[in-house]
């Protein structure tokens, strides 16, 4: 009864909502990408930023990360939400008076997330940066390898190994908050759950069905970052 | 040398009948057999992977044998089959009971950090013998006084040094009134000026005529202290007797060379 | 410009004490929770549940499980005509239940990361004296475990502290509540971005401290001897 009311309601026949679900399942996992990679931008340049040894940017680094790891992650949202809103509607001010602005939520919230993200990467990739045991750096230098070629060949490879396990927690991190996005009007999971549940008046099978989706978004991302660290684990397994 | 005890026909406190222990595929003990009557001093030799930690501690069941029985006094333990076809222990409170009459010093100390000197030997007699508070404080004052730490009963573990901790690691094991004290290579990882120390308190003991079993690679302090030197290698008793007997007449090769390699390692 | 932020603070304090409570409601509901998982896990029966439990918590995002319980369980009619509906209705107690439901699956993990650092030895110790299992939990594995766990007990805590903010969503006026209405109707972002953020970074502040000063206390172990002598230079032998 319960079950099959269930599944005609979420099923990808007529008048089911399983298309919608999986469309929103779609733009969770984009989002959450997208705010992932761009952690991955603003966490690489902190991290250099942290390492330069310029105390001014050593500093600005420290604020960036205290500031954004301790502030909750909705106000950031709504930071840049109504912050851009502002500024959009200045400048669409300036060049034409009619018409109004939709902020493109998709960007808003993909900024938001790169910018938490990037805080966290930023203790990861300079962790591990300093975990790289300094010879290996010299000897690259005495190979005669440039600067660029040294960081390609040596320093990210090693980065990235060392921080898989740790880039496997963040990226959770962007998941969840993708949700998050929801509140500025983004149509992801929990936002289509949302609306299914406002059109049918079933609010526990679509907040369940969004809760069951992340879970299977998180299982499979957890199999690939362990497939990753199994694999780049063999360069320190020592043999027994 | 210490005296031996008189009646070598008394009742042993401790009987280890053909004990076996397998970690896997592994068999480490093959069939020991020991006694200890009271009052005795027994050392136990061997090389690194021969099995005498491992045999200590099946007696105090911090491994379950794999075979073979052990009697405590005149309580012998009971074993049953398990999953897996391992065998665990068939009373839990004969353990428990077991277990407080037979103390135990480890190689590392092993006190509880988060307790001072004094706490640490406390411990057991409150929590685990039920004996009035008062009365184990002052039996640990006299005890700690005894081995010299007097001063450090309300430090904790990590300001004291290695043989002031295992000073007060045997006075811990002391204070549950063990029938037998169990040494795991108490000196193994000390300092060598710092072993002197924890040496002379064994040798006190032993002097008192505490039951000990001794794990040892001190081979000058089993010749002096010891009434038995058993030699294990591969998991067997290879050699036996009083230490007379046993480093006068060296028979048995293995025991030459472990002797020899241990000369060296001390110079 | 300052007028309005220093108005602002003054606003957005009064939402301090909700977030607080709400916090510290979750905080020791979850601990309870944890440590009941925890000792889950030793059960070769009740691991499989614990560890069901801590996937489920961990993986879902707050906000899914917000809604589930504030919006999802006005589904049904049963829990609707039921004794507990007063409260499920509430979104206060929505919020806790959340909260606690969420901080109990990390909190387990850090508690059984705490259990696992104890240094083998010290158990093995307790084991030897005869200690029953039940003791040896509450005088040597507790203790200890609770030492190691606190740094990152304290990472939660302010973790908790910032998702506080997520039951603003169902209604509740706490700090990130008050600003979205601000923010809403004055359109300064930015200012009131910093003024809410510095209220939570002053509360993460404090946090930390607090736990500092606890790990002080309850770690003489780790700090010099009551009566340790000055430092001496050796003299040269």
């Amino acid at each position: 009864m319960i079950l099959a009311e269930y599944l005609k309601m979420m099923g990808f026949g007529d008048g089911g909502w399983g298309p919608a679900m999986a469309r929103a399942a779609l733009v969770t996992f984009a989002t959450a990408g997208c705010g992932f990679l761009l952690g991955a931008v603003f966490g690489t340049l902190v991290a250099w930023a942290k390492l330069s040894g310029v105390a001014l940017w050593e500093k600005a680094a420290d604020f960036y990360t205290t500031l954004l790891r301790g502030v909750p992650e909705l106000l950031v949202i709504y930071l840049l939400y109504f912050g851009g809103t502002a500024l959009l509607r200045d400048r669409v001010q300036q060049l034409d008076t009619s018409g109004f602005v939709v902020t493109p939520v998709f960007l808003v919230g993909a900024l938001a997330i790169g910018l938490v993200s990037g805080a966290y990467q930023c203790e990861v990739y300079r962790g591990a940066f300093q975990a790289i045991p300094r010879g290996q750096i010299d000897a690259a230098h005495a190979a005669g390898m440039s600067r660029a070629l040294r960081f390609r060949r040596i320093v990210l490879p090693q980065v990235l190994i060392y921080g898989i396990p740790s880039l496997g927690n963040i990226w959770q991190l962007a998941l969840k908050e993708s949700a998050l996005i929801s509140v500025i009007g983004l149509v992801e999971l929990l936002r289509q759950a949302a609306i299914g549940a406002g059109s049918t008046f079933k609010p526990f099978y679509f907040y369940i069905t969004a809760a069951g989706l992340f879970l299977v978004i998180s299982l499979v991302s957890n199999a690939a970052f362990q497939l990753a660290e199994f694999r780049t684990r063999r360069y320190f397994r020592r043999p027994d | 040398m210490t005296i031996a005890p008189s009646s070598a026909l008394a009742m042993p406190v401790l009987r280890v009948a053909d004990l076996k222990k397998s970690f896997g595929a592994l068999e480490v003990l093959k069939g020991v057999s020991l006694e200890a009557h009271k009052g005795e001093v027994i050392s136990i030799l061997g090389a690194s992977g021969s099995g005498k930690s491992t045999l200590l501690r099946c007696i105090n069941l911090l491994e379950v044998p794999s075979a073979g029985r052990i009697v405590v006094g005149n309580e012998e333990i009971k074993l049953k089959q398990g999953a897996g076809g391992r065998m665990k222990p068939a009373d839990a409170r004969q353990v428990g009971r077991i277990r407080s009459r037979l103390g135990m010093v480890f190689q590392s100390f092993n006190l509880w950090a988060h307790l001072t000197i004094l706490e640490n030997v406390i411990e057991a007699p409150i929590y685990v013998q039920r004996r009035p508070r008062a009365e184990a404080v002052e039996e640990a004052r006299a005890l700690l006084e005894k081995v010299g730490l007097a001063d450090k009963l309300n430090h904790y573990p990590a300001h004291l040094s290695g043989g002031q901790q295992q000073r007060a690691a045997i006075t811990r094991a002391l204070a549950m009134r063990p029938d037998i004290l169990l040494f795991d290579e108490p000196t193994s990882a000390l300092d060598p000026e710092l072993v002197g120390e924890v040496l002379a308190v064994m040798r006190s003991l032993a002097a008192e005529g505490m039951t000990m079993l001794i794990v040892t690679h001190e081979i000058q302090f089993a010749r002096e202290v010891s009434n038995r030197v058993i030699f294990l290698r591969d998991g067997l008793v290879e050699v036996e007797g009083t230490p007379e007997e046993v480093f006068g007449q060296i028979r048995s090769e293995s025991f030459r060379r472990f002797l020899g390699a241990s000369a060296r390692g001390h110079s | 410009m300052l007028a309005f932020m220093l108005d602002t603070v003054w606003q957005l304090l009064g939402g301090v004490p909700l977030t607080l409570s709400l916090t510290a409601f979750a905080v020791a509901n979850g601990f309870v929770i944890a440590l009941a998982l925890v000792l889950m896990r030793s059960s070769p029966l009740l691991i499989w549940p614990a560890r069901l439990y801590v996937f489920l918590f961990r993986s879902v995002p707050l906000l899914v499980l917000i809604f589930l319980v504030y919006y999802g369980l006005s589904q049904f009619s049963s829990l609707r005509a039921s004794f507990l509906w007063p409260y499920l209705r509430e979104p206060y107690w929505c919020a806790i239940i959340a909260l606690s439901l969420n901080t109990s699956a990390y909190s387990s993990e850090i508690i059984r990361g705490g259990f696992q650092a104890i240094p083998r030895g010290q158990i093995e110790a307790a084991t030897a004296t005869g200690m029953p299992r039940f003791t040896l939990l509450r005088r040597i594995l507790l203790p200890l475990a609770i030492r190691q766990a606190l740094p990152a007990y304290c990472s939660e805590i302010i973790l908790l502290l910032k998702a506080t903010s997520l039951v603003s969503i169902i209604t509740l006026m706490e700090i990130t509540g008050i600003a979205h209405r601000i923010i809403a109707s004055t359109y300064r972002p930015f200012e009131v971005f910093i003024c809410a953020g510095a209220i939570y970074l002053t509360m993460n502040f404090a946090i930390t401290r607090i736990f500092l000063a606890v790990e002080y206390r309850l770690s003489p172990h780790l700090r010099p001897a009551p009566d340790a002598p000055a430092p001496q230079r050796e003299a040269s032998a």
